[in-house]
């Protein structure tokens, strides 16, 4: 399970992060949701101590972040972080220097999944396909916890469905993934849980399937409550 | 399978209610072995966790049953299925008798028009086959 504890974080003068609470089990797939500039990036990097913060608590399985939690928990940033330049096959092989949770074989696996060719050059490709090979290079990570920024910003309906496809699969399946995104249209079916924030602050945390089951909701009916009521 | 999902009902509820129009059409008949949790998911698109939940719930309504490691299969109680279907029946004919009751129209009339168009609907997808 992550944790996150009452964290706050000023980028200078300005608050970003007003104590936000929630937690994300292992299992499960909880989805962030908030305008632009809530935080919700922040967020990330908070829990990936890529940002420090001014107080609160992260927690990952009941321990702070270490070293050894990168082999444990990994980042999927909105945008590809490999030299441009480099081959599919030479991310590849950047990433299995890097970690001992890489894992070639589902790597392949993924490669076929998302009909991508190992010997493409990154800055050839098109955008949705830069996309899946970010979300690929977390994907084959043997982690625990997934944490992907906007996966679906700026793609095409039919990659949008492919990643989606994603979630429903082995490739997901046991692990914890936290999500953040505004079309939630695409994804409504899929997560387990919902974190709504506006202005740094968690606005309601809640579980979609009974949310639909004791209030007869959907997950947009209660973001129309909860932002405009 | 291609089921559309409304995002306001409990999707587990949507993915039982698909599971009893299969039995109720007989394309799953008594003993049959279905899909798996993990297969049913990725043909429904739903989370697993999901998928989970709707055979939980459907071994719990004795709708599935699964005996150790094999793999979940409708149940072999005829009663059960036959109830499937007559719940289907009886839960369409309130819905439309509920709508026709708030305008007000007689019977006679209504059972004259629902003659009519189930024919032609008939008709139409005997005619797309």
């Amino acid at each position: 399970m992550i944790e996150v504890k009452n964290v706050k974080k000023k980028y200078g003068r300005k608050q970003i992060l007003k104590g936000i609470s929630f937690t994300a089990n292992k299992g499960e797939i909880t989805c962030l949701i908030g305008i632009n500039g809530v935080g919700k990036t922040t967020i990330m990097k908070a829990i990936m101590a890529l940002t420090p913060i001014n107080s609160g608590e992260i927690l990952i399985d009941g321990g702070k972040i270490r070293k050894e939690s990168f082999e444990k928990i990994t980042f999927i940033p909105d945008t590809i972080t490999m030299p441009q330049q480099m081959k599919i096959s030479e991310a590849f092989q950047f990433m299995a220097d890097f970690y001992k949770s890489w894992n070639p074989q589902r790597a392949q696996e993924l490669l076929q999944f998302f009909k991508l060719d190992e010997n493409d050059r990154i800055a050839n490709l098109s955008k949705g396909n830069t996309a899946k090979v970010n979300m690929l290079l977390g994907l084959a990570l043997d982690v625990d916890y997934l944490l992907m920024d906007e996966p679906f910003s700026g793609i095409d309906i039919f990659s949008r469905e492919q990643i989606a496809e994603v979630f429903t699969s082995h490739l997901i399946e046991d692990r914890g993934v936290i999500i953040t995104t505004h079309e939630i249209n695409d994804i409504e079916h899929l997560i387990d849980k919902v974190v709504l924030i506006d202005e740094g602050a968690v606005l309601r945390e809640f579980n979609v399937e009974e949310v639909r089951e004791n209030e007869g909701k959907s997950v947009v009916d209660v973001m129309r409550e909860v932002y405009r009521g | 399978m291609d089921v559309k999902f409304n995002n306001r009902d409990p999707v587990y509820v949507q993915v039982i209610r698909h599971f009893k129009e299969q039995i109720a059409k007989g394309y799953y008949v008594a003993g049959q072995e279905i899909p798996s949790r993990r297969e049913l998911a990725n043909q429904l698109k739903i989370n697993p966790n999901t998928a989970q939940r709707a055979y939980k719930e459907m071994e719990e309504q004795q709708l599935i049953y699964t005996e150790g490691n094999l793999p979940s299969c409708i149940t072999k109680d005829e009663k059960v299925l036959k109830n499937v279907r007559e719940e289907l029946i009886i839960e369409a004919v309130d819905l439309f008798v509920g709508s026709i009751q708030s305008i007000n129209v007689p019977l006679s009339e209504v059972l004259e028009l629902v003659k009519k168009t189930h024919d032609a609907k008939s008709g139409e997808t005997e005619e797309s086959k």
